[in-house]
């Protein structure tokens, strides 16, 4: 889904970028401080080694982004790995030191473990923020002079230390609904946009049966409505017939059936049995389906006797995958039938007396 | 063919009464009637006293419901008796299966007196009948060792299945009504010729042999 892909992207770049800003102010900075009060330290290993394992929780973030991958079960470690890292650190720090530029890692832990924590809801970075800030605070309490400068270096320590990553994580968190809501709403116009197709195609398909009943049996209702036809005639009975026929098998041909051909001859057949007349019904053999225009063709010149038999009609279809014929036996006299309208079907009729056999074929062609 | 017109005697074998009584009043009105004689829902009846001596056997091939009696069929056709199937059902393998097993004619009931009283004429002279039910089936099927018909033989027969009428047919195709019979007797004789051999099909064959009807040759052609 482009929705989703957006989403991963802007969270990558979130990622990368707060990568960045931890390596530049943990790694570059940190180890600016570092060699720059390399002297003051009693034991410059503990803080060297301190630096490695920021280092190392860096790197794993950086194979991380560039194979797309989380933390899962290793975000814990990390983040104790930091805050040992950050504990050693404070332990090994010169007296009166804490939150100067020699107190390198209280600027340096707390990006590392933003890293670590990007894609976490925002309290669990809040938590480890807090956690840090209390390693250092009791640092302060525990190991050395609490004084008013002591104190206030940590006050404006904690401003930039914990105020600024606390910043990118909610920036964070607002672009991770940003792209949740971008992707709701995408959703909602690719909904509405399919119900407008789906409404546009039944709206053609209702113009389309519109137009094909209007040929033939608006004029009809037309001249009934105004009286020029008459439902006495017998003429007009027979085309209201047809016509009601023809929209039998207009409603029919969207029903899903194993046999789209009968089914809709057996609608057909229906209307001449409402009026009485004696009608059989026999197919034999196995056919392809045909399509609709086809198969109106096929119906259509059976209808038409259908609906002008007198007293009886015979219909049969037999069918092969070579062949399809729809035959008509009737005794409606002689009749003109429409020509078929598909090249593939072909319609002829045999009159005997009063009986009449049409028979409508179907060749499907081989491909 | 023959100069006085010899009695028929039929004996129908079906538990329907209203049925026996149909096909009673149908013979009676047909010219010139034909005796029938009602064996009930007995087979008895068909082997023994006048039902044994009738020409030809009407028979219900579902006498119990659901269980199309082939068996009996078989055992009436090897004893040389002329069948009549008369069937509620239109199934196309049941009804190739009876003639297969050697019916001369396959009729569904709702193929009234315009087919069973020829049916009965023709069955009567050995000849076999196929109403338009059976003509149906017939172009449908399409087991793998059906005989080979040919183009002109399932045209008729298409066409008879679907008008019931053979001067429809004949004028259809532009050929004569007697053209008509021909093919579809023809493809009554291939269809004899292949499968189980019976004492009616055999007959069959070697009569349509001998009338020329259909050439070795064409019988042998598969």
């Amino acid at each position: 889904m482009a929705e989703d892909q957006t989403r991963a992207q802007l969270q990558r770049g979130l990622r990368v970028a707060v990568l960045l800003v931890a390596a530049g102010s943990a790694l570059g900075l940190g180890l600016l401080n570092l060699t720059q009060n390399l002297h003051r330290y009693g034991s410059p290993a503990v803080q060297f080694c301190a630096y490695g394992a920021l280092t190392a929780v860096l790197a794993v973030e950086a194979v991380l982004v560039v194979r797309e991958r989380p933390w899962s079960v290793w975000r814990t470690p990390a983040i104790v790995v930091v805050l040992a890292a950050s504990a050693a650190s404070y332990c090994a720090l010169p007296d009166g030191r804490t939150s100067t530029t020699t107190d390198w890692i209280f600027g340096a832990a707390n990006w590392v473990g933003l890293v670590v924590l990007l894609d976490r809801p925002l309290r669990t970075t809040v938590s480890f923020l807090v956690a840090h800030e209390l390693l250092a605070f009791l640092n302060l309490l525990l190991f050395h002079d609490v004084t008013r400068s002591s104190l206030a270096r940590f006050a404006t320590g904690s401003v930039t230390v914990f105020g600024i990553p606390l910043c990118v994580a909610v920036v964070a968190v607002v672009l991770g609904r940003i792209g949740e809501e971008a992707a709701a709403a995408a959703r909602e116009l690719e909904r509405v946009r399919t119900a407008e197709a789906v409404a546009a195609a039944s709206h053609r398909r209702r113009a389309q049966r519109f137009a094909e009943l209007s040929a033939t049996a608006v004029p009809l209702l037309e001249g009934l409505a105004d009286g020029s036809l008459v439902p006495s005639d017998p003429g007009v009975r027979c085309r209201a017939a047809i016509e009601a026929a023809r929209m039998r098998r207009l409603f029919a041909e969207t029903d899903d059936v194993e046999n789209p051909l009968l089914h809709e001859l057996r609608h057909c057949a229906d209307i001449a049995d409402r009026k009485g007349v004696e009608v059989e019904l026999d197919a034999r053999g196995r056919w392809p389906v045909p399509p609709v225009p086809v198969r109106r063709d096929l119906t259509d010149a059976a209808l038409t006797v259908l609906a002008t038999a007198g007293s009886w009609a015979r219909v049969t279809v037999v069918g092969g995958d070579d062949l399809v014929s729809v035959s008509v036996v009737a005794d409606c006299g002689e009749l003109a039938l429409p020509p078929p309208r598909t090249p593939g079907v072909q319609v002829e009729t045999v009159g005997s007396g009063a009986t009449t056999w049409m028979e409508a074929r179907w060749q499907p062609s081989p491909n | 063919m023959a100069a006085e017109p010899e009695l028929i005697t039929a004996v129908i074998v079906d538990d329907h009464v209203a049925i026996a009584a149909g096909v009673r009043y149908w013979c009676e009105q047909a010219d010139p009637p034909i005796h029938l004689i009602d064996a009930g829902a007995r087979l008895a009846e068909v082997w023994t006293g006048p039902g044994a001596e009738a020409d030809v056997v009407v028979f219900d091939l579902e006498l119990v419901p659901g269980q199309p009696q082939f068996g009996e069929l078989r055992r009436l056709v090897d004893s040389g008796r002329r069948v009549v199937v008369y069937s509620q059902h239109a199934d196309d393998a049941t009804a190739i299966k009876c003639i297969d097993l050697g019916a001369l004619a396959y009729l569904t009931k709702r193929e009234g007196p315009d087919h069973l009283v020829p049916a009965l004429r023709t069955a009567a002279r050995g000849m076999p009948y196929t109403a338009p039910s059976l003509s149906g089936a017939i172009v449908a099927d399409d087991t793998p060792d059906r005989p080979r018909l040919s183009p002109r033989e399932i045209e008729v027969l298409r066409s008879w299945f679907a008008s019931s009428s053979k001067e429809l047919v004949a004028a259809k195709l532009h050929i004569g009504v007697k053209t008509v019979d021909t093919h579809i007797t023809r493809v009554r004789i291939k269809y004899a010729n292949a499968g189980r051999a019976a004492s009616t099909k055999s007959e069959l064959v070697s009569r349509a042999l001998d009338d020329g009807l259909i050439t070795l040759a064409e019988l042998n052609e598969r």
